[in-house]
């Protein structure tokens, strides 16, 4: 068995294999904190709650931390910004290791497979990504886990273009980055993340409409539908607009940094996913929006995941099983005859 | 312009040469036209020793004049400095004013010394220009030389720079950082005293289940180790393929023998 971890700003989400299906864990990567008390403790219980309590203060983990959130009328607090550990949130890596600890489970054995992802270095922000996958692939390693880091990219690649021999461009639009790797052979030629997603829509639309960012995200993730027809005053026309500013951000980014590498001179697929890039509407809008930029490498034809949302973690699987698949067969005919091994020993004693 | 480091003086002489290549053309055009009809006026009225001094100016006007505008076309196609400009028009002026004095004394007032220094004014010219033309050339040989030599001097010695310093000095923090960071150990961070609510024990989180075969995993492990690479020749195909065999072979042999060892130890 092997497990793959997306770790993304808004969602941890893990992919194994259970018989002939994939499972899909996922958690919120998100708190809110709560004056504790006995009745509350019981009340959240009772709910199933997913909650921890720390120095009279109660913390509620996932996604109940975003109904909270609306129904008190505060804003959650994020763990992680910009797609790497927050380094304005103190309580950021106890967080993150809770939810993770709980959304991927104990390993099966010693040493299970694990395939993480990371963002790579965004080339519009002073930031480096290097301490986050340290990190990250810290928590999970002291899990037992063996664990491998792919950059999110790449793991959409892995993920959505088998078909074309791992060849094409993925481009992962999740909530703190968009991320993007061309690769060739499954080899990655160029790997970046530009500092926009989900949250800059949001934020957008808070700033425009007045709505707290949270909303603006229930919004963007219940029932919105990219249209060119919307309400007057609604949240909708903001994230229409905000989000034809995204796209044309990420596609003006990524022209500009596929004009500094000499691509191999075939047609690339291009395969997009992540959890901004679910709305309905979507790979429309995106696929025009693609074609009329006159990329510098030739495009064959633009695929929107199946379901985005889960792209990541399924690409983390299967590098996962790659590797374990790798290492066994490495060691398939020592395991059988130390077997023997062990067996003749038996006999003599 | 700053790309090329050209300074204001260089600049103005670009600006000048511009104008005046396309001026130094149609000079240097009809000097050979002069010289074309020349040498068939002369030959068309045989010109000799005695012949009539109308037909003698025309035919030194023709001959002269063309090689003084041959050679001033010449001068100023090429690139140089406003002291080569001056000598250019000092050359020119010198033998044409040559020519003007001999179409107007000759033949009552042509003899000696007139001769000597008629003659000697346009010999003057003529070898100005020729003498700034040729200095023009030895300086462009020289010029283009000195470039070759900075190239192949390029070639052996690496120039450095503030940015290829930058960049050298970042490769060197990077590839530092990323060795440290891979030997660092981690340790178990002491949270304090934290309760979990009773959901933790309850489920892992929100479950999605999708039938799913997963065969990209088998597929991306041909694909990296070179089953799938077209290569365009099948016998390449085996190599490689075989090549990747032996290497699994020897390195699970060789965790086998080191196990052996071991157990032999163990059990004998």
């Amino acid at each position: 068995m092997a497990k793959g971890l997306d770790i993304g700003t808004m969602n941890i989400i893990c992919a194994e294999n259970e018989g002939e299906d994939v499972v899909f864990t996922q958690e919120r990567n998100a708190f809110l904190e709560l004056d504790s008390s006995d009745l509350t403790n019981m009340m959240l219980d009772s709910a199933k709650v997913l909650y921890i309590e720390k120095d009279d203060k109660i913390s509620v983990l996932g996604e109940d931390a975003f109904n909270f959130a609306t129904i008190f009328g505060k804003e959650t607090r994020r763990p992680m910004r910009f797609g790497i550990i927050s380094p304005k949130e103190k309580d950021a890596i106890p967080m993150i290791k809770l939810i993770v600890d709980r959304v991927l489970g104990d390993p099966g054995y010693q040493n299970e497979a694990l395939c993480i992802s990371s963002p790579a270095d965004p080339i519009d922000l002073d930031m480096n990504t290097l301490y986050h996958k340290k990190m990250t692939e810290a928590l999970t390693k002291k899990m037992s886990y063996d664990t491998k880091v792919i950059d999110e990219g790449l793991a959409v690649v892995y993920s959505e273009l088998a078909d074309s021999n791992f060849t094409g461009l993925g481009i992962s639009i999740g909530a703190g980055l968009t991320n993007v790797t061309l690769a060739y052979m499954a080899t990655p030629v160029l790997s970046f993340s530009i500092g926009r997603g989900g949250d800059w829509i949001d934020e957008q639309v808070s700033n425009a409409t007045g709505l707290p960012k949270d909303h603006a995200c229930v919004t963007k993730e219940k029932g919105f539908r990219l249209g060119s027809e919307v309400e007057i005053g609604g949240p909708e026309g903001a994230l229409t607009i905000y989000y034809d500013a995204l796209m044309t951000y990420v596609i003006q980014n990524l022209n500009k940094k596929l004009a500094e590498i000499t691509p191999p001179n075939v047609k690339f697929p291009v395969a997009v996913a992540g959890g901004s890039s679910n709305p309905p509407g979507f790979s429309k809008m995106f696929e025009k929006k693609l074609k009329e930029a006159n990329l510098q490498i030739d495009i064959s034809n633009i695929n929107i995941a199946t379901d985005p949302l889960y792209s990541v973690s399924r690409g983390c699987l299967i590098a996962a099983r790659t590797q374990e698949g790798e290492e066994m067969g490495r060691n398939k005919n020592a395991d059988d005859i130390l077997q023997e091994i062990e067996e003749i020993g038996e006999g003599e004693e | 312009m700053d790309k090329y480091n050209i300074d204001e003086d260089s600049l103005g002489i670009l600006r000048r040469g511009t104008s005046l290549y396309y001026a130094g053309s149609v000079i240097f055009a009809a000097g050979i036209v002069l010289l074309i009809v020349g040498v068939a006026f002369i030959i068309m009225s045989q010109i000799h020793y005695g012949s009539e001094p109308g037909k003698i100016i025309l035919s030194v006007i023709f001959m002269g004049g063309g090689a003084s505008l041959v050679l001033t076309g010449t001068n100023l196609m090429m690139k140089q400095t406003k002291y080569g400009y001056y000598i250019t028009a000092a050359g020119t002026i010198l033998a044409l004013l040559a020519l003007a004095i001999f179409s107007s004394i000759y033949p009552q007032g042509w003899y000696y010394p007139t001769v000597s220094y008629v003659l000697a004014m346009y010999i003057v010219g003529i070898l100005a220009l020729l003498g700034n033309g040729f200095a023009n050339v030895v300086l462009w040989i020289i010029s283009s030389k000195s470039e070759t030599a900075t190239r192949s001097s390029q070639e052996n010695y690496t120039v450095h720079n503030d940015e290829s310093i930058q960049r050298d000095i970042e490769e060197a923090v990077q590839s530092s950082i990323q060795q440290s960071s891979s030997e660092l150990k981690f340790k178990d961070q002491n949270f304090g005293n934290v309760r979990l609510g009773k959901a933790f024990n309850e489920s892992r989180g929100k479950t999605t289940r999708v039938k799913d075969d997963m065969n990209e995993a088998d597929k991306l492990k041909r694909t990296t180790s070179g089953n799938k690479v077209k290569s365009g020749s099948s016998e390449v195909d085996k190599i490689s393929s075989q090549l990747r065999e032996a290497m699994e072979n020897q390195t699970a042999e060789k965790g086998v023998i080191e196990k052996i060892k071991d157990r032999f130890d163990k059990y004998f």
